[in-house]
């Protein structure tokens, strides 16, 4: 009987059309700029990947990653099993009995879904996704139903053509969501498309435990710089920005969306989806980003956003004000669990912005100006680059050829609040006798701050010209205070050394390196007598390179217990003060240092140690009464037990 | 990114370089002692300032190079022997331990100085003419004498460089040896060393050559000389330009140092260092004026004393360096604090040259208000730790100068503090002087304590007479009673206090009693009070005469401040008496008669005056003091060995049942703001 061939036929018919849909998908995709990857290889990785990167965000919430093994494997063996049972007819009992186990899983899981849908945190998006694990029990339920005769505890036939009629209703629901679904733009594109943006991720370093922040350099020369509109995108973040789940976990951390300015990651990586199928945001149910209820222009409101795959992202689909509230710290990153890249997408369109509009906002155009003209984003003269190390006695590297130690001093060298950071630093270095030099005048600014602001060009032509320095000496580390400059020259330098100045040399954050002189006994130092102490992880040392311990350990080393925020390590807020945040200034309800320095004060410490100068300036920047801010090589400078000759 | 960058550009002095533009210029610091060695107390002096971030100290103020040329009687530096050279190697190490550069001024003083002591020698000036200020008769130097000291120049120059020091500042400023030469008021020779230009510049350009010659190219060899003399007979601007350039074209000189006026009157020494009655950097056009002409840069100091005055002066391009060196007697970590952001907490000079006043009497430089300044050798800190002890529950009763000072040091500390004032503002005394004519600044003392009193939290209660029940109210763990004084007019019931026949200088210069037409002053104390009440009155049309008992009015003021008084009140025409005691006062009619008898012979004299002022100092405020000195733990002692020494009170380290009770400043005698500010200091930096 036709009847009983109708799931059958259903079910093949629904994927056909899922497939249909995911090659129109692949379609969209593929409207997106070339980029090399290795497909074979990548399908190959992307189930270990899953299990283990992928799981291991997860992880970070056990009810969900628990849901999330349940509902997915008992959906994706369910589903081999039903094409198995359903359309090749396989009906040995064994396997009839293993999808009614995986079902039943599934249904298990898709119940914990349930659950939590019932009264959903606001950083979960609403609309079809309320549907879904409705959508998940009705499959379950209905093959469960189905299966129960093939597999021999119910007498074939058992409810006759009613129960067949509401079964292939169920087959309908249950496969239209998850297969059609998945092709078609459902919630269930995410499985569809994390799988292969898990196989084809553009930074598949970060897979199996490691690290990749380094943005990838622009291209320069071309028509057109930086992201104008989805297309311009790499085809594989188009990929990856249809992988989002709409979870929200990056809209919770992010600092400018707290702090009301207008940036939602989640809604922006759906600003990006709504781009690059064309179409409105009409159909967006998660908060939006937010709308300044003060100022003279306030935000659009969910639904006046309009996109297509060649139309140009700032006219019509995303405020650029979204694009210059992000502080670039990546905690969205950190936090995303199909490791979607949103920092690489501003900065992508931020280089359009500000390489081919000049449209970098505030003090923005000026700071790049300044670093255009004197390298360094405050405009000081580059011969008054040394002036703070005067009485220091630091050999400069044009003198001394060679040390052990080249310290990067960074742009704090003009700002008299970092210098005492510095000279902290220097005085720690002296007592433990470290081989060190500077490049003195010669140093330029790392170009951290001009990449972040889209600036490619310049930060790279800074790039050459500070490893053409570097080229000229030798030494073993840079060490420096700026995890900025540190990010720079770690993690970005590497694309443009073609000398191989950084070859073999160690690049290390000063906190590293002092813990690496205290551990080997080279630096005597006192117990800390003063009253609590909380550690501030700046975004740079800690989610971009993932240094958390070493600051600890020195704290520890002068009898300090860390007093943890709840927001601490790879989790910290940021202070507001990367990615330009600070020059381009964008206004929300709140600042987003003083949303830090309540959560230092909430820990109740007197003091917030700090490894960064923007942090230090950012969350000084904080009126009083509010705890001390010391860098902690000030904190180990003032503890330090000088030897008296 | 700073408003103070300006001062922040590091310079160079020949090869030397200076880390900021803040100098701390050559002063006679009256510390050297073990026969004019730089010992303990001088070096820590100088390593405070290098801690504190200065970039360049010149210490040594008129360091002598030569045993004819006599030091002990204000223990000056004494580079006439090697002596020195280990001495200089500690002070070396301990400034440029802290990034800091030190030179000293080196000179032979000539006819300046005094000849009764040490080795008793024969002064000598290129004419023989006598120098006024310090009574200085001397004999005409001669040829051999020259050369002599030329080679002692030499020999001094490298004991500085074989100690470490970074530079030698020839003195050719204050009338010392070379400008001595220089002057045609002083030097009246036709030999080879005067007579013409070339003739009067000789002795000094023989000194740099040798001096050169000895320390090689690159050591720092600077010149400090004046911008006018202000003497008709003296050198003006345009022969002191044509000088700077002279030496200059040399290429000897690395650095000159520029100060305005001459120094050999009473009138003129005022000028140098300006006290309060000053205009911000008075000089400065003179000092400019030298920058104009000569190609090494120009150092100025002289009542610059703030870090925007100074930003100002080096962003302007007047001169290259500014020296601030009362500013750094008042608050050694000047540069520090700019650095901290912390501009409100300087400390800033007021200019009441305490310090150069105690120089010119042969004591050590002292600050009115920092009390530190100089102990540092001691274990006196200009930063004062929390303390790790226990927190107290500390109150403090009168907001003076010694009060206040109490109050922050104990809040520095860590401690409950609690502040009661009678009056309605904070200040004590120092309200009062501040209402004299060109006194206002003494204000400044007060202040800062008001803003450090706020930044450090610390209870202040104005108008709150405390007594025995309000304190116990606070049930405090110490207290200390700084309630000053009171004017002591009724010690001669003669002169009618009682009856209204006579008012206090505090009566008039808080404008209690309004002035009256023709006021009589009678001031046994000579000090600031009876010349500021005096320049008050007069400034507010009284006639006024000014009487004393002692030798003169304003005895007891030092040498560059009884000459802005005299300068006040000879203009004013208040007519000044000595030797002449207040007998009695009595009424005739609508007016007072006061009937003064002449110290010397009994010859009486009256005057018929409308208003009789007595400025006889204070008598102390005591009461609250007895009242609770019984029940106190302490018996209201303090153990002197301990203050004396800088320890900690005993009976901080005493399990204490009840109250310590301390009293400090004229509470307990009549002396002065810095004897009562040194007193809460020394008392409460180990509370």
């Amino acid at each position: 009987m036709v009847i009983d061939w109708l799931p059958s036929i259903l079910i093949v018919v629904l994927l056909a059309l899922g497939v249909i849909g995911a090659l129109r998908r692949i379609s969209l995709w593929r409207a997106g700029q070339p980029e090399k990857v290795n497909l074979i290889a990548g399908l190959m990785a992307m189930p270990g990947r899953y299990l283990n990167d992928l799981h291991h965000v997860v992880e970070r919430d056990k009810y969900m990653s628990r849901t999330h093994v349940a509902t997915a494997g008992g959906f994706v063996l369910s589903m081999v099993l039903v094409i198995a049972v359903y359309v090749f007819h396989v009906e040995q009992k064994i396997v009839t009995w293993l999808l009614l186990g995986a079902l039943v899983l599934m249904l298990c899981g898709a119940f914990f879904v349930f659950k939590r849908r019932l009264n959903p945190p606001s950083r979960l998006s609403k609309g079809p996704w309320m549907r879904l694990p409705k959508s998940l029990i009705t499959f379950a339920l209905t093959f469960i139903v189905l299966t129960l005769p093939v597999a021999g505890v119910l007498p074939e036939g058992f409810g006759g053509v009613l129960l067949t009629l509401i079964l292939s209703v169920g087959v309908i629901v249950g496969l239209g969501e998850l297969l059609f679904g998945m092709g078609w733009g459902g919630p269930m594109k995410h499985a569809f498309a994390g799988a292969l943006h898990l196989a084809f991720h553009r930074r598949p370093e970060r897979f199996g435990g490691g690290r990749s922040t380094g943005l990838k350099p622009a291209q320069l020369g071309g028509e057109s710089h930086g992201v104008a509109k989805p297309s311009d995108f790499k085809w594989n973040q188009l990929l990856g920005f249809d992988a989002c789940v709409q979870c929200g976990k990056c809209e919770a951390m992010c600092p400018a969306f707290a702090a009301g300015q207008p940036l939602n990651p989640k809604k922006l990586i759906q600003d990006m989806v709504v781009g690059l199928a064309g179409g409105t945001d009409a159909k967006y149910a998660g908060s939006p980003h937010p709308v300044r209820k003060t100022g003279k222009e306030p935000g659009k409101e969910v639904g006046h956003a309009k996109g297509g795959a060649n139309n140009i992202i700032t006219a019509g689909l995303i405020e650029a004000d979204t694009l210059w509230s992000c502080t670039t710290c990546r905690a969205c990153v950190e936090e995303c669990p199909m490791m979607i890249e949103h920092v690489d997408a501003i900065v992508d369109m931020r280089r359009f912005l500000t390489m081919e509009k000049g449209d970098t906002p505030n003090k923005g155009s000026e700071v790049l100006e300044n670093i255009i003209a004197t390298d360094n984003p405050n405009g000081y003269a580059p011969s008054s680059r040394t002036n703070w190390s005067a009485d220091q006695n630091l050999p400069v590297m044009k003198e001394k050829k060679q040390a052990d130690v080249l310290f990067w001093v960074s742009d704090g060298a003009f700002d008299m609040r970092s210098q005492r950071i510095l000279r902290s630093f220097v005085k720690l270095m002296k007592a433990a006798n470290v081989d060190v030099a500077i490049l003195g005048d010669e140093e330029r600014d790392s170009g951290d701050l001009a990449r972040r602001l889209g600036d490619d060009a310049t930060f790279q032509s800074l790039a050459k010209r500070n490893l053409a320095t570097l080229s000229q000496y030798s030494f073993k580390k840079i060490v420096t205070t700026d995890p900025h400059a540190y990010h720079c020259l770690r993690n970005e330098y590497a694309d443009f050394d073609t000398e191989g100045a950084l070859k073999g040399v160690e690049v290390l954050h000063h906190t590293t390196f002092l813990n690496q002189l205290v551990q080997a006994g080279a630096l005597k130092l006192d117990t800390f007598k003063g009253g609590k102490v909380t550690y501030h992880d700046p975004c740079y040392l800690g989610r971009y390179n993932g240094e958390y311990d070493a600051p600890r350990d020195l704290l520890r080393s002068l009898g300090i217990e860390v007093a943890e925020m709840e927001r601490s390590r790879f989790r910290s807020r940021c202070c507001g003060g990367g990615g330009g945040a600070p020059i381009t200034d964008i206004p929300g309800e709140r600042r987003i240092a003083d949303m830090r320095m309540e959560d230092v004060t909430a820990t109740g410490a007197e003091l917030v140690a700090v490894g960064c100068q923007q942090c230090t300036a950012m969350l000084e920047g904080v009126v009083e009464p509010r705890p001390e801010v010391k860098d902690i090589a000030e904190i180990l400078a003032g503890q330090l037990i000088e030897e008296v000759h | 990114m700073s408003q103070y960058d300006a001062l922040f550009e590091p310079l160079n002095i020949n090869k030397l370089t200076i880390r900021n533009r803040i100098v701390s210029t050559a002063h006679a610091e009256v510390y050297a002692t073990d026969g004019g060695m730089t010992t303990d107390r001088y070096v820590k002096y100088y390593e405070e300032k290098a801690k504190g971030g200065c970039g360049l100290c010149i210490c040594g103020g008129s360091s002598v190079v030569s045993i004819d040329s006599p030091q002990s009687w204000w223990s000056s530096v004494n580079l006439s022997t090697d002596r020195i050279i280990p001495h200089f190697q500690n002070l070396a190490d301990a400034v440029h331990k802290h990034g800091g550069k030190i030179m000293i001024q080196i000179t032979h003083m000539g006819r300046r100085s005094r000849w009764d002591g040490e080795n008793w020698p024969n002064l000598m000036s290129p004419s023989g003419i006598r120098e006024p200020v310090h009574r200085a008769t001397c004999k005409t130097i001669e040829v051999e004498e020259i050369w002599r000291i030329v080679g002692d120049f030499v020999q001094a120059a490298r004991r500085a460089k074989e100690g470490g020091l970074d530079g030698v500042e020839l003195s050719a400023v204050h009338q010392h040896l070379v400008d001595q030469f220089w002057s045609p008021r002083v030097n009246k020779r036709t030999d080879e060393w005067g007579g013409t230009f070339e003739g009067r510049m000789k002795f000094g350009l023989e000194v740099a050559k040798a001096v050169r010659a000895e320390v090689g190219p690159d050591f720092v060899v600077g010149m400090r000389i004046t911008g006018d003399e202000f003497h008709p007979d003296g050198l003006n601007h345009e022969d002191m330009k044509q000088i700077a350039k002279y030496y200059d074209d040399t290429g000897l000189i690395d650095y000159f140092g520029v100060v305005g006026s001459g120094c050999d009157t009473h009138n003129t020494l005022a000028n140098v260092i300006p006290n309060m009655s000053y205009p911000p950097e008075p000089f400065l056009h003179l000092a400019a004026g030298i920058k104009e002409v000569v190609s090494v840069p120009v150092i100025h100091a002289q009542n610059i004393k703030d870090p925007n005055q100074a930003k100002r002066i080096i962003e302007a391009g007047y001169v290259d360096f500014v020296g601030m060196t009362r500013a750094h007697i008042a608050d050694p970590h000047f540069i520090a604090k700019i650095k901290m952001d912390q501009v409100d907490q300087i400390r800033q000079c007021v200019g009441a040259n305490y310090c150069i006043d105690r120089q010119y009497q042969g004591l050590d430089v002292l600050c009115i208000q920092n009390a530190a300044t100089s102990r540092e050798y001691m274990g006196l800190p200009h930063i004062i730790e929390k303390t790790t002890g226990p927190v107290r529950n500390i109150v403090v009763v009168g907001g003076g100068p010694g009060g206040m000072e109490a109050a922050r040091v104990a809040a520095e500390r860590g401690h409950k503090v609690t502040l009661l004032e009678r009056a309605e503002e904070l200040g004590g005394q120092i309200t009062l002087a501040s209402k004299a004519p060109q006194r206002d600044q003494i204000a400044g003392i007060t202040r800062w304590l008001v803003m450090e009193l706020d930044r450090l939290g610390v209870d202040v209660r104005l108008g709150t007479s405390a007594d025995e029940e309000l304190i116990k109210e606070f049930k405090p763990d110490v207290c200390i009673l700084a309630t000053g004084g009171r004017p002591f007019v009724e010690q001669n019931p003669e002169w009618g206090a009682d009856e209204g026949l006579c008012v206090s200088s505090w009566d008039i210069l808080s404008g209690k009693v309004e002035p009256g037409k023709n006021v009589l002053i009678y001031d046994t104390i000579c000090e600031f009070s009876g010349m500021s009440a005096a320049d008050y009155l007069a400034s507010k049309g009284s006639l006024v005469e000014l009487v004393t008992d002692d030798i003169k009015p304003g005895v007891g003021i030092g040498g560059t401040t009884f000459p802005t008084y005299y300068r006040s009140l000879y203009e004013k025409e208040v007519i000044m008496t000595s030797d002449m005691i207040l007998e009695k006062v009595y009424r005739e009619g609508g007016s007072l008669v006061a009937v003064l008898e002449n110290e010397y012979t009994g010859q009486r004299e009256e005057r018929v005056v409308d208003q009789i002022v007595i400025e006889n100092g204070t008598r102390p405020n005591e009461e609250l003091y007895y009242a609770l000195k019984e029940a106190s733990y302490n018996k209201g002692q303090i153990d002197v060995e301990a203050l004396f020494d800088i320890k900690p009170q005993p009976v901080l380290s005493e399990q204490v049942d009840g109250m310590i009770l301390w009293r400090l400043g004229d509470c307990v005698s009549q002396r002065n703001t810095h004897a009562a500010m040194y007193d809460a200091l020394r008392l409460c930096k180990d509370l």
